[in-house]
């Protein structure tokens, strides 16, 4: 398998990066860069686990390669919070108890970024829409729907 | 209280929310090799010979394991009755596969590629044998035998007699009589089974790996392996998510023998494992689908005077935890209920299907679903109200079990049944009517005339702690360092968190009871070098067991405090009320240490034309006895009742002949974001449990008992069809309304 030296942004980070042409950029991110936060469900575009941010969109990051990713911007659940501060989708997550076994979770934050930047203000069905492709076994999905209204009624970030 | 009762954020919050907590597929080791394991992918057979050497000549392999390496080759949760490797090995029929997850082989390689493609090199010859897919089928006299060694494929028999059936039979004025079907269920847990195995600086075999018991897993690894306990360590970080499904063996045994066999090589090297979803799928245990016959009487009167239930459980090529689930269900599937006359029988079947084992509810679910159709049934059949039929029937405090004991003090099934009663609707006449719920039966959507709504109920006990004699016990670990005042508490705990927020609430109750800062309590957590055994994260029994446990500890090592001991290091075991086991002859017993209750009503709409039955609102009353922590019992609540919307509307394990037609995500659906009720009204109740630490009672199951149940009499409600068997897919719903012919696989 040949290798390919790509550059790629990584939560404002320029990393090169050597990768085989067959990677995911899930791997990339999990082995090549150590962010081991977006977590690897099923590796097949079904659970959501992966999701990033790929150029302003979200991602199941499993379903891309690495590759593709030369001279793109990503962003991963490790680049959420800015200098500390929680971002304000994180504090609501703690906020309204909607983490059990964390796993969905860094898929959930991201897909529900997502969301709010291209809406501010989304209504249940359109943060339902939005996180669709996010399956969490454990909390039945209530609590998640009160953390990002809570977090789409704050100022982006708020203290940690 | 200063610390119970208060929704502070879960100690493993932040570390989530930032993607800083650790699991164990996340781990990595300087110098880990991979390995990938040979799944069988056949249902029976036996395994003539492994040719391993193209895969070992492969460039970047490092070991190949067969059965031949396994020191014993076998494991089990009670009974060692699955090879570790299947293949030819000193121990007898161990050269068998009986599922298409058993392991055949593992590679140990340089990457993960290089350890796939080596399996695929291994050349397996086997002898396929007949495939036993049925419960029926496998007791048949000619059936093939999958475990030569047991005789039989019937491996367990439980039964419950009391009182006297034909008198019962006899007194009743309405009978009902049906067979029913229920489903296996996938956990689905969002993260796959992992293991990283490395010889510890103690010269230990270790292995951080996805669990619900430590001590558990180290015995049958020490076994496996043939080394004593304490040369084998068990770990778990954060696992991702569990139900039940973690509570057998899935990848230890085979990724701590590759760290092994490379140490013994004189390879320093640890070995990282983790199972795909395809593999996770097929391999680790399902909820058990049961085969079920029951016959129940009641008087004119609303008196429940009989109740015969006969009851075959799949369990799939291995026993894992089957034969304490099919007690379980012994039990459940006679309900809450005072009844006099009543005989049970259970049988435990081996099939070539995936094993079935424990899921959260353990066997309650199925055996609720057969008592609350048969009770719905009999209201329907006698023209009385669901609940009215409940409320003369339900057991009280002083109340007698169907197994013959009294119940655990603290009963209270009635007040959980009349709370969630008025919350759904319901009213109380008092002019000799009784309970009534005028409305919402059969009714036509207004908008929409080819919808038709309904609502039903129903209602359940759950356990507390391992049943019928099992030695119960749960050990924890209180250091208290300071000076003149405890400045730091440290807490040796074996409660693996796998998502119910067990760190959150040990650490709330540890505070409470030490009277100290939450945020001086510091857990160490589910390391076999490091704690005690506190059992299983499992049978709704941790916060229960483990509360006991430090509320007991709390008192001596306060005591030692204040007799100056510097710093103070005690252990202390919590030893629960004895329950026994069933009698040989009558099944009668002292079942269980506690309790707790739990009805449930539905709102569903069934579409007539698509056959679509959506839950549209839940209201779920639940006696928690005392919330540690409202926010997160609430979270845990919500989480089980989808899981139950999924087990009885959505979930569709498919196995056809031992193969298995749902082996990922995107044919075994679980529920979406999209898939759930409008409105969940969750009624938490708390009236306490007098065995429970500050009046707890376990509620990692209870919420997932009965919803299905109440689904069936709500759709009964709305289409006036019965249905025996679920879940209720939109084909098996337009077969039962007529409008399609055929079965649903
Ligand atoms: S891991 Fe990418 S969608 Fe599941
Ligand atoms: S919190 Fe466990 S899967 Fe969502």
């Amino acid at each position: 398998m040949s290798n390919h030296k790509i550059n790629v942004t990584v939560n404002g980070e320029v990393e090169v990066v050597e990768v085989p042409a067959n990677m995911t950029l899930l791997r990339m991110l999990r082995e090549k860069l150590a962010l081991t936060g977006t977590k690897n469900g099923c590796s097949a575009g079904e659970c959501g686990a992966c999701t990033v941010i790929l150029n302003g969109e979200p991602v199941n990051s499993c379903m891309v390669l690495a590759v593709e990713c030369d001279g793109a911007s990503v962003m991963t659940i490790e680049g959420l919070s800015k200098d500390g501060q929680l971002h304000a989708l994180q504090q609501a997550v703690i906020d309204q108890g909607a983490v059990q076994c964390g796993f969905c979770t860094p898929g959930v934050l991201m897909s529900a970024y997502a969301l709010l930047q291209r809406n501010a203000k989304p209504t249940d069905e359109e943060i339902r829409e939005a996180l669709v492709g996010n399956l969490c076994r454990c909390t039945g999905y209530n609590r998640i729907v009160e953390a990002v209204k809570q977090a789409a009624d704050q100022p982006e970030t708020v203290a940690a | 209280m200063k610390y119970i009762g208060k929704s502070v954020p879960r100690v493993d919050a932040l570390e989530k929310v930032t993607g800083r907590a650790v699991y164990a597929s996340d781990m990595t080791l300087p110098g880990q090799a991979y390995m990938k394991m040979l799944l069988a992918h056949r249902p029976h057979a036996i395994v003539k010979s492994v040719d391993t050497s193209a895969a070992e000549s492969l460039p970047g392999v490092i070991a190949v394991l067969t059965s031949k390496d396994v020191p014993a080759n076998e494991f089990g949760y009670y009974t060692y009755d699955q090879p570790v490797l299947c293949g030819p090995c000193a121990k007898p029929y161990a050269d068998r596969v009986r599922y298409v997850g058993d392991r055949v082989a593992a590679v140990v390689a340089e990457t993960e590629e290089t350890a796939r493609q080596a399996v695929d090199l291994i050349a397996v010859e086997y002898e396929d044998l007949p495939v036993v897919s049925d419960v029926e089928e496998a007791l048949k006299p000619d059936a093939p035998v999958l475990h030569p060694d047991v005789g039989s494929n019937q491996f367990g028999h439980h039964f419950l007699e009391n009182g006297d059936l034909a008198e019962g039979f006899r007194q009743a004025d309405v009978i009902v009589e049906a067979d029913y079907n229920t489903p296996a269920q996938e956990h689905a847990y969002l993260q796959t089974e992992a293991g990283l195995a490395y010889i510890d600086e103690d010269g230990r075999v270790a292995v951080i790996t996805t669990g619900q018991w430590i001590a558990k897993d180290r015995k049958q690894m020490a076994h496996a392996l043939g080394l004593p306990e304490d040369r084998v360590r068990v770990i778990y970080p954060m696992t991702g998510g569990a139900f039940g499904g973690r509570e057998d063996i899935s990848v230890q045994i085979i990724v701590a023998l590759g760290a092994l066999k490379l140490h013994e090589r004189g390879i320093h090297r640890p070995v990282k494992v983790v199972w795909t979803r395809e593999e996770s799928i097929l391999a680790h245990c399902k909820r058990h689908p049961f085969r079920v016959h029951a016959r129940w009487g009641a008087t004119r009167a609303g008196k429940i005077v009989a109740a015969e239930v006969k009851m075959l459980a799949d369990g799939g090529a291995y026993k894992f935890t089957t034969s304490i689930v099919t007690s379980n269900s012994v039990l459940n599937s006679l309900g809450p209920y005072e009844i006099p006359n009543v005989r049970v029988d259970a049988y435990d079947v081996y099939t070539n299907n995936v094993p079935r084992g424990a899921f959260r509810g353990f066997g309650g679910p199925q055996g609720v679903y057969i008592a609350e159709q048969q009770v719905n049934k009999l209201a329907d059949a006698l023209g009385m109200d669901p609940i009215e039929l409940r409320m003369r029937n339900l057991a009280g405090e002083g109340s007698l079990q169907t197994t013959g004991a009294p119940y655990p003090p603290g009963v209270t099934i009635r007040e959980v049944t009349e709370q969630c009663a008025l919350g759904a609707g319901w009213e109380l006449f008092r002019d000799g009517t009784g309970w009534n719920r005028k409305a919402g039966y059969g009714e036509t959507d207004q908008a929409q005339s080819h919808k038709r709504r309904g609502i039903g109920v129903a209602c359940a006990h759950k356990n507390v702690g391992f049943s019928f004699g099992y030695p119960e016990s749960c050990t924890v670990g209180i250091e208290l360092y300071g000076g003149r005042e405890i400045e730091r508490v440290v807490i040796r705990h074996g409660a693996s968190e796998v998502g119910m927020g067990t760190h959150t609430a040990i650490t709330q109750m540890a505070a409470e009871a030490l009277d100290i800062p939450m945020e001086q309590v510091e857990l160490i957590s589910s390391d076999t070098a490091e704690v005690e055994d506190a059992g299983s994260v499992s049978a709704s029994r941790m916060t229960f067991f483990i509360g006991n446990a430090i509320k007991e500890g709390a008192e001596i090592a306060l005591q030692k405090w204040r007799d100056e001991d510097r710093p103070v290091k005690i252990t202390h075991t919590y030893w629960p009320h004895k329950t026994t086991p069933p009698d040989p002859v009558t099944g009668q017993c002292d079942p269980n240490v506690a309790y707790a209750y739990t009805t449930q009503a539905a709102e569903v709409v069934v579409d007539l034309e698509t056959g679509l039955v959506e839950v549209e609102k839940i209201i779920c009353a639940i006696d928690v006895g005392k919330a540690i922590n409202p926010q997160q019992v609430v979270g845990q609540i919500e989480g089980g009742l989808i899981q139950s919307v999924g087990y009885a509307v959505l979930e569709n394990f498919v196995e056809k002949d031992g193969r298995v037609l749902t082996a990922n995500l995107s044919t075994y659906l679980v529920p979406t974001i999209a898939d759930i009720p409008e409105k969940i009204d969750t009624i938490v109740m708390e009236i306490p449990d007098p065995r429970g630490p500050w009046g707890v009672r376990g509620l990692g199951e209870v919420m997932n008992m009965c919803l299905a149940a109440a689904v069936a009499a709500a759709v009964h409600s709305a289409t006036g069809v019965w249905f025996d068997d679920f879940p209720l897919i939109p084909e098996r719903v337009l077969r039962g309304l007529g409008k399609l012919n055929g079965r649903t696989p």
